[in-house]
C-alpha cells in the first residue's frame, strides 16, 4: 500500500489548547475527541480509582447544560458518546452528524471551563454507586477479573503509578469528597493539559473560529505536578516472579507479563512486532503452537501495553482444556516466548501485513481517527505520526526482535500469574 | 470579542442529505447474490460469503453442528493444511472470520485493496474446498466445550443461557444455547460435519457482498472465475415453530453462591425481524431501554445507582426471538431493580408513549443510522440483512425516511402488542441465600431456585 496521507492541520490556543483538525466529507459526520493527560498514574494515596470516578462526573453536568442533558442532546442529534480511563490518560469523545459539531463543541467546552458549578454532593453518591456497581460487573463478580490487578502489582513496585489498577479500590471511592473533585479539575482539567481533535465533515474556513469561540476563553491552568510516588524503575524486574492463585475459575490460565521499555521509546516499536510474532492471529507462533499443534491452550492473548512513564508491560496468556495443568501452560508458553529467539524475517513480513491491514480498517471510522490523532499529539506532540505508524514498525528488523526476546523476554524479567481452579472438597 | 451566551444551546445546521451508497445488484446463473458496492475513500475491501446454513434449522441431537462446521474452516482445505491456510492470509494481510448464527454462516474477509484476487481466491478455497482433517475437527470441539465449561461460571453468559431456557418451550431451537450443548457437540463426527457442508454451503438463496475500493468489473469476473462453476441449493429451511414455554408469569433464581451482584434478565417471546411493525417498535424499545437516556437507564443508573447500565432490546430473528431487558445490580438492590423494571414495562404499556420521546428516538435512529454508514464491514453488513431477511433493495435507501415516518400512536400500539408485563419470566443469577426473602416478597409468581 501506498503511505497513509491522512490530512491534518494543526493549532493552539492562547490558553495552551492544542487543536488537531482532520477533514474526511465522504460521510457528513464528525468526530469531536479530546484527551485529558490525566489518568490513574496521577492518583494520590489513598486516592485510587478517583481518576475514573471523575470521568463519570464529567457527565453530570456543567453550568449551562443540566444533568444527563450532555446524553440526551447528544443523543437527540443521532449522535454517540462516551468516555474512558486509562493510566496515562483520559478521553471523552463523541460522534455527530455533522450539523451538530456546534453542539458538541458548546458541551466539551462546557465541562472543560464550567464543571464545578454544577456539582453536588447528591450527584458525587449516585455516580460512586454507579462505579461501585461497574467494579462488581467487570472484575469482582467475574472469573478471573481480578487479573489485572494482580499483574500490575507483580510488575510494578509499591509506589510506582502504574502499581495499583485504573479502577481503584472500595476504601478509597468511598472516601472520595466534593472536595477532591474540586481540587482534581483545578489542577488537571485545564486547557493545557489537553488535546481537541475534531475528525470528519466539518467547514474548513468556520472551524478554527468555532474553537476559539467556545473554548478560547477558558483560563489556562497552572502546569501540570509531577507524578506522585516513584515512577523510576529498572529496565527489567530482575527475577521471575509469581503469584498462583486458586479460584472460581472454571479452567487454569497463565498470565506472564514482562517488563518492556516505555511507548515513547523507540525500541516500542520491537515490542509491538514481537508480540505481533507471537500471538496477532492464527499463524502466529502461540496460536500455532499452543493452540493448533500441542493444543494444551484453547486460546491465548497477547498485548504490548503503550504505557509511558518508564516502562511499560508485554502481556502474554493462555487458557487451558479442562485436563490442562497451570505447569504444562507454563512451560509451553516460556518455550514458545524463548523460541522467539530464531525469529524469521517471514514472520515481521505477515505481521506487518496484519497491523497494516488493522490500521486501515480502524481509520475507516473518523471517531478512531480522531483518537489516534488525539493521542499522538497529547503522547508525542506528533499527531502525524498517524501516518508513519507503519513505518516506525516496518524498520523493525529480525536482530532487534531477538535481541528483544533474549534480553527482554527471559527469566529475569517474568511475572507469572497462575489462576487454577478451586479444588473442589 | 463578545463573550459567548452560553446558556444558548448552539442550534444545529442545515442537514446535509446523504444517501446509502448505490448498489449492483444481480444473481449469478447458479441463483448467488451478488451485492456490489463501490466505496473508495480508503484502499481496503470486504468480502462477505453469506450461506443458509445456521443453528436454526437443526434438530436438537445435531445442535451445534453449523458452528462446529464454520469453526473448522480454519482447519485447512483440500489444497493445503490449517498452518498453511493461516500463513497464505495473513501473509497478504488478510483477515479471514466465520461467524454462525441462527440463520446462516457468513464467512468474510478483509483486505487491502492490491491484495483483493489472492484473498478471493483464498475465500473461495475456504468455502468450497474445506477438508477437515480429523484433528482440527477435534480440537474445534474441544475448544467449544472447554468454551461451554467457561460460560458455566460467567454470571452473563449464565443468564443468557436460562433466558433460552426457560422463555421458550423444551426442544425448540431458540430454547438451547446457539453454540449447541455439551452433549449434541460431543456426538457430531467429522462425515457429519463434512456432510452438512456438502448439503448446505450451496450457492442458492446465499449471496457474496463486496464493498470497498473495488472496480465492479473486476469483481465480476472475479465472482465467475472462482463462483460460477459451484451449484445447488442448501436444503435448510427456517421454518419452525416458536412458542412461549409459559405464559404465566414466573421467577427464576440461578443460585451462584458468593455473587456479589445479580444478573437480571427479564422478558419473554418476542417477535420475527419480519414483523410490520419493526420499526415502531425499534423506536419504542430505544425509549424503553436502548440509549442512555432511555426510562430503564434514567431509571436504575442515573436516579437510583443500582447500576452501571441497564438495557432492552428485541432480538429480531427469522422466528420470534426474546425480548429482554437486562442488567447487573447490587445483591441488596435485586429486589428493588427488579420492581423497577416491571413498573417501567407496565407504565409503558399501560400509559403509552409520549410524542417528546418519540421525536428524541426517531431523532436518534435516523442520526446513527449514518454514523453506521462509514466502513465497508458496516455497509456489509446491512446487506447482509437484506439479503437473509428478504428486505426490499431500496430498504436501507428508505430507512431513514420510513424511521421519521413512525407516529407516537404506532409506537403506543406496538409496544402494547409485543410487550406483556404479566407475562415476563424474571431470571436472577445471583447469591440466592442474599437475595431470595426480598425477591421473593415482591410476589410476582411462582418462585423456583435451580
Amino acid at each position: 500500500m501506498n503511505q497513509l496521507a491522512i490530512p491534518l492541520e494543526r493549532h493552539c490556543l492562547d490558553n495552551g489548547l492544542k487543536i488537531v483538525l482532520s477533514q474526511d466529507n465522504t460521510v457528513p459526520i464528525v468526530a469531536v475527541n479530546i484527551w485529558y493527560g490525566v489518568g490513574s498514574r496521577n492518583e494520590l494515596p489513598g486516592h485510587t480509582g478517583f481518576a475514573h470516578l471523575f470521568e463519570h462526573m464529567m457527565f453530570q453536568g456543567s453550568k449551562h447544560v443540566p444533568k444527563n442533558k450532555h446524553f440526551e442532546l447528544i443523543e437527540c442529534a443521532g449522535g454517540t458518546l462516551n468516555a474512558t480511563t486509562w493510566f496515562d490518560r483520559t478521553n471523552y469523545f463523541e460522534t455527530v452528524p455533522s450539523r451538530d459539531l456546534e453542539l458538541a463543541l458548546w458541551l466539551e467546552s462546557d465541562r472543560m471551563g464550567w464543571m464545578l458549578p454544577a456539582m453536588d454532593q447528591e450527584k458525587l453518591d449516585n455516580q460512586r454507586d454507579v462505579v461501585k456497581n461497574e467494579k462488581r460487573q467487570r472484575y469482582d463478580n467475574q472469573p478471573y477479573g481480578d487479573w489485572d490487578q494482580r499483574l500490575q502489582a507483580l510488575i510494578y513496585p509499591k509506589d510506582h503509578p502504574y502499581h495499583h489498577p485504573v479502577i481503584g479500590s472500595v476504601e478509597d471511592l468511598d472516601a472520595a469528597t466534593l472536595e477532591d473533585v474540586a481540587a482534581f479539575f483545578s489542577t488537571y482539567y485545564v486547557p493545557n493539559n489537553a488535546v481537541l481533535t475534531i475528525a470528519g465533515d466539518f467547514d474548513e474556513s468556520q472551524v478554527i473560529n468555532l474553537v476559539q469561540r467556545y473554548f478560547g476563553e477558558i483560563e489556562a491552568g497552572a502546569p501540570i505536578p509531577p507524578l506522585p510516588g516513584d515512577p523510576c524503575l529498572e529496565p527489567i524486574i530482575g527475577d521471575t516472579v509469581r503469584e498462583h492463585v486458586f479460584a472460581e475459575v472454571p479452567l487454569a490460565r497463565v498470565i506472564m507479563g514482562f517488563r518492556i521499555p516505555p511507548y515513547s521509546s523507540e525500541d516500542f516499536a520491537v515490542a509491538e512486532v514481537s508480540r505481533a510474532l507471537l500471538g496477532m492471529g492464527r499463524a502466529s507462533r502461540l496460536y500455532r503452537a499452543l493452540v493448533r499443534e500441542r493444543r494444551v491452550a484453547k486460546g491465548v492473548v497477547t498485548y504490548a501495553f503503550p504505557l509511558l512513564t518508564n516502562a511499560s508491560m508485554l502481556l502474554t496468556w493462555a487458557t487451558g482444556y479442562p485436563d490442562s495443568t497451570p505447569e504444562q501452560l507454563e512451560a509451553a508458553l516460556t518455550e514458545e516466548i524463548e523460541a522467539l529467539a530464531e525469529a524469521k524475517q517471514s514472520e515481521v513480513d505477515r505481521a506487518i501485513a496484519l497491523t497494516e491491514t488493522d490500521l486501515v480498517r480502524a481509520l475507516e471510522h473518523v471517531g478512531e481517527r480522531a483518537n489516534l490523532l488525539s493521542m499522538f499529539d497529547l503522547y508525542f506532540d506528533d499527531p502525524d505520526r498517524l501516518n508513519h505508524e507503519i513505518d516506525r514498525l516496518r524498520a523493525v528488523t529480525v536482530e532487534q526482535i531477538r535481541d528483544f526476546a533474549t534480553s527482554q523476554l527471559g527469566s529475569d524479567n517474568r511475572a507469572v500469574l497462575v489462576y487454577e481452579p478451586k479444588r473442589k472438597s | 470579542m463578545s463573550l459567548l451566551d452560553r446558556t444558548q444551546q448552539p442550534v444545529s445546521g442545515k442537514i446535509r442529505q446523504f444517501d446509502f451508497p448505490e448498489v449492483q445488484t444481480g444473481p449469478l446463473p447458479n441463483g448467488l447474490n451478488l451485492k456490489i458496492c463501490v466505496l473508495p475513500r480508503l484502499p481496503i475491501v470486504s468480502v462477505n460469503l453469506f450461506l443458509r446454513a445456521g443453528e436454526g434449522s437443526l434438530v436438537e441431537g445435531r445442535a451445534g453442528t453449523a458452528v462446529l462446521t464454520g469453526d473448522a474452516l480454519e482447519g485447512g482445505t483440500l489444497k493445503r493444511s490449517g498452518s498453511s491456510l493461516a500463513e497464505a492470509l495473513e501473509g497478504i494481510g488478510a483477515r479471514l472470520g466465520v461467524s454462525t448464527g441462527w440463520e446462516g454462516t457468513s464467512i468474510s474477509v478483509s483486505v487491502l485493496a492490491d491484495r483483493l484476487p489472492e484473498a478471493f481466491a483464498l475465500l473461495a478455497e475456504v468455502a468450497l474446498e474445506p477438508d477437515f482433517p480429523s484433528v482440527e475437527v477435534d480440537r474445534v470441539r474441544e475448544q467449544q466445550l472447554a468454551d461451554i465449561r467457561q460460560r458455566s461460571m460467567d454470571p452473563s453468559a449464565l443468564a443468557s443461557d436460562e433466558v433460552s431456557r426457560r422463555f421458550y418451550a423444551e426442544g425448540l431451537p431458540y430454547a438451547r444455547p446457539q453454540v449447541g450443548t455439551e452433549s449434541s457437540i460431543s456426538s457430531v463426527t467429522r462425515d457429519q460435519i463434512r456432510g452438512y457442508a456438502e448439503a448446505c454451503y450451496r450457492p442458492g438463496s446465499g449471496g457474496l457482498i463486496i464493498v470497498g475500493d473495488v472496480d465492479p468489473e473486476q469483481i465480476r469476473s472475479l465472482s465467475g472465475e472462482y463462483f460460477g462453476s459451484w451449484i445447488g441449493s442448501s436444503s435448510v429451511v427456517d421454518n419452525f415453530r416458536v412458542d412461549a414455554q409459559t405464559r404465566e408469569r414466573r421467577v427464576w433464581i440461578l443460585d451462584r453462591p458468593g455473587s456479589v451482584q445479580s444478573e437480571v434478565r427479564l422478558g419473554h417471546v418476542g417477535v420475527a425481524r419480519t414483523t410490520p411493525n419493526y420499526l415502531p417498535l425499534s423506536i419504542g424499545n430505544l425509549l424503553l431501554g436502548g440509549t442512555f437516556t432511555s426510562r430503564l437507564n434514567l431509571n436504575l443508573r442515573e436516579r437510583n445507582g443500582f447500576t452501571y447500565g441497564v438495557r432492552s432490546r428485541f432480538s429480531f430473528r427469522s422466528q420470534p426471538g426474546p425480548f429482554q431487558v437486562s442488567t447487573a445490580v447490587g445483591n441488596e438492590v435485586t429486589a428493588s431493580a427488579v420492581r423497577e423494571i416491571l413498573s417501567e414495562l407496565e407504565s409503558l404499556v399501560i400509559d403509552g408513549v409520549t410524542r417528546e420521546e418519540v421525536d428524541a428516538a426517531r431523532d436518534y435512529a435516523a442520526g446513527v443510522f449514518g454514523l453506521h454508514l462509514e466502513t465497508a464491514d458496516q455497509i456489509a453488513s446491512r446487506l447482509n440483512q437484506i439479503l437473509v431477511y428478504g428486505l426490499p433493495d431500496d430498504y436501507y435507501h428508505l430507512y431513514r425516511d420510513n424511521i421519521r415516518s413512525v407516529s407516537t400512536e404506532e409506537v403506543t400500539s406496538a409496544v402494547r402488542a409485543h410487550i406483556r408485563p404479566d407475562e415476563v419470566q424474571v431470571i436472577i443469577v445471583g447469591d440466592a441465600e442474599s437475595i431470595l426473602g426480598s425477591v421473593d416478597a415482591l410476589e410476582l409468581g411462582p418462585l423456583e431456585v435451580v
